[in-house]
């Protein structure tokens, strides 16, 4: 995780963006850096997960193998969506008057890197299993409460 | 894929309200948001994306940060698809990584047809991910029961619940929020109960 946040960190001051996440496919935000201000980066972290995999519908609609990158411009801010591998992307938020270009020049070369680190992580323990055995099944009974 | 962050000690996982159109997938989805107890910003925004009619058109989103179980922190991020038939496709890039799902069938006569073929979309569209019913956590929510046109519940579990495995099926009127809450707390303990059996089937960040 601290060389996740170490390469968006580099990303985020080279490409002068405001702010980074690495997102799941699925939607969840796994890490983020960054100055992201009031925004809400769940939320944030599954729309663009969201836009992503609409993208990659329209792509197989065009016959076009992969689209690896999606970029919404704004008055304020600008936003560009990059894969990374199979489970992953990376979002940059960033002031609308930076160069787009060396986002993307830069995030390219993150994404690269991350997908290393990714493919290192899994390599290291494929099996990895965690011990859930801490969770007390009794306390789910009434995991979510109800007001009145 | 459920994801658990060892470094922030966070598990987060996904939960999606399946069901033919107008059943009360949304409906669900805005009790909750409206009636849960959470502490100070545990409870984010319920973001919809619908159609000028209010219909949903990719999907509603809920994310609420549950109590700590043992140190965790407990994120659900709670979805639902669009119940309109020509919406499939969409319906597909919603449940990619489903950790659970609730399936929400309109309770009325005239709606089981709609129901069953839902519910076999749902099926179909789970095989295009790989996934079936055998291996995600599902509960069934029979919405509507207020109606004077309701079905009654045994013929519904007949049509919706007759698989080798039933699994827990709950009355409900979500507008009133009756029945909104059990079948959460229900889906959810299912899931943990899953983790605890089968704890490789999550996504570790150390």
């Amino acid at each position: 995780m601290r060389e996740l946040d170490r390469v968006l960190g580099e990303l985020v001051s080279r490409s002068e963006a405001s702010a980074a996440l690495i997102i799941d496919k699925a939607g969840f935000l796994i890490a983020q850096t960054g100055d992201l201000g009031e925004f809400d980066s769940t939320t944030l972290a599954a729309l663009a997960a969201g836009t992503y995999a609409a993208t990659q519908g329209m792509a197989s609609v065009i016959s076009e193998p992969n689209f690896t990158c999606v970029y919404q411009q704004g008055e304020n801010f600008s936003l560009l969506v990059r894969n990374i591998d199979l489970e992953s992307l990376c979002v940059v938020v960033f002031q609308a008057h930076v160069s787009v270009g060396a986002v993307k020049y830069f995030a390219n070369s993150a994404v690269t890197h991350l997908a290393k680190q990714f493919e290192a992580a899994f390599q290291r323990d494929p099996s990895g299993k965690v011990d859930f055995a801490m969770l007390n099944m009794e306390d789910s009974a009434t995991f979510f409460r109800k007001t009145g | 894929m459920a994801i658990i962050n060892q470094a922030t000690r966070e598990l987060q996982v996904k939960i999606v309200f399946y069901g033919p159109a107008l059943g009360g997938k949304t409906t669900n989805l805005v009790q909750v948001h409206e009636h849960v107890q959470t502490q100070e910003g545990h409870k984010g925004k319920l973001v919809s994306l619908a159609t000028s009619s209010d219909r949903t058109l990719f999907f509603d989103f809920l994310p609420i940060e549950a109590m700590a179980i043992k140190g965790f922190k407990t994120k659900f991020q709670l979805y639902t698809v669009p119940g309109q038939v020509i919406y499939n496709t969409t319906r597909q890039l919603v449940l990619r990584g489903v950790d659970g799902i609730v399936f929400v069938a309109d309770s009325q006569y005239e709606k089981m047809e709609e129901n069953v073929k839902a519910f076999q979309n749902l099926e179909e569209n789970l095989r295009t991910l790989e996934l079936d019913l055998d291996s995600i956590p599902y509960v069934l929510q029979y919405n509507k029961r207020d109606l004077p046109t309701a079905a009654p519940v045994e013929y519904m579990e007949f049509l919706l619940n007759n698989r080798d495995v039933q699994v827990p099926a709950f009355g409900a009127t979500a507008h009133k929020c009756q029945g909104v809450f059990e079948t959460l707390n229900m889906i959810t303990r299912m899931l943990l109960h899953k983790y605890i059996n089968e704890s490789n089937r999550v996504k570790q960040l150390v």
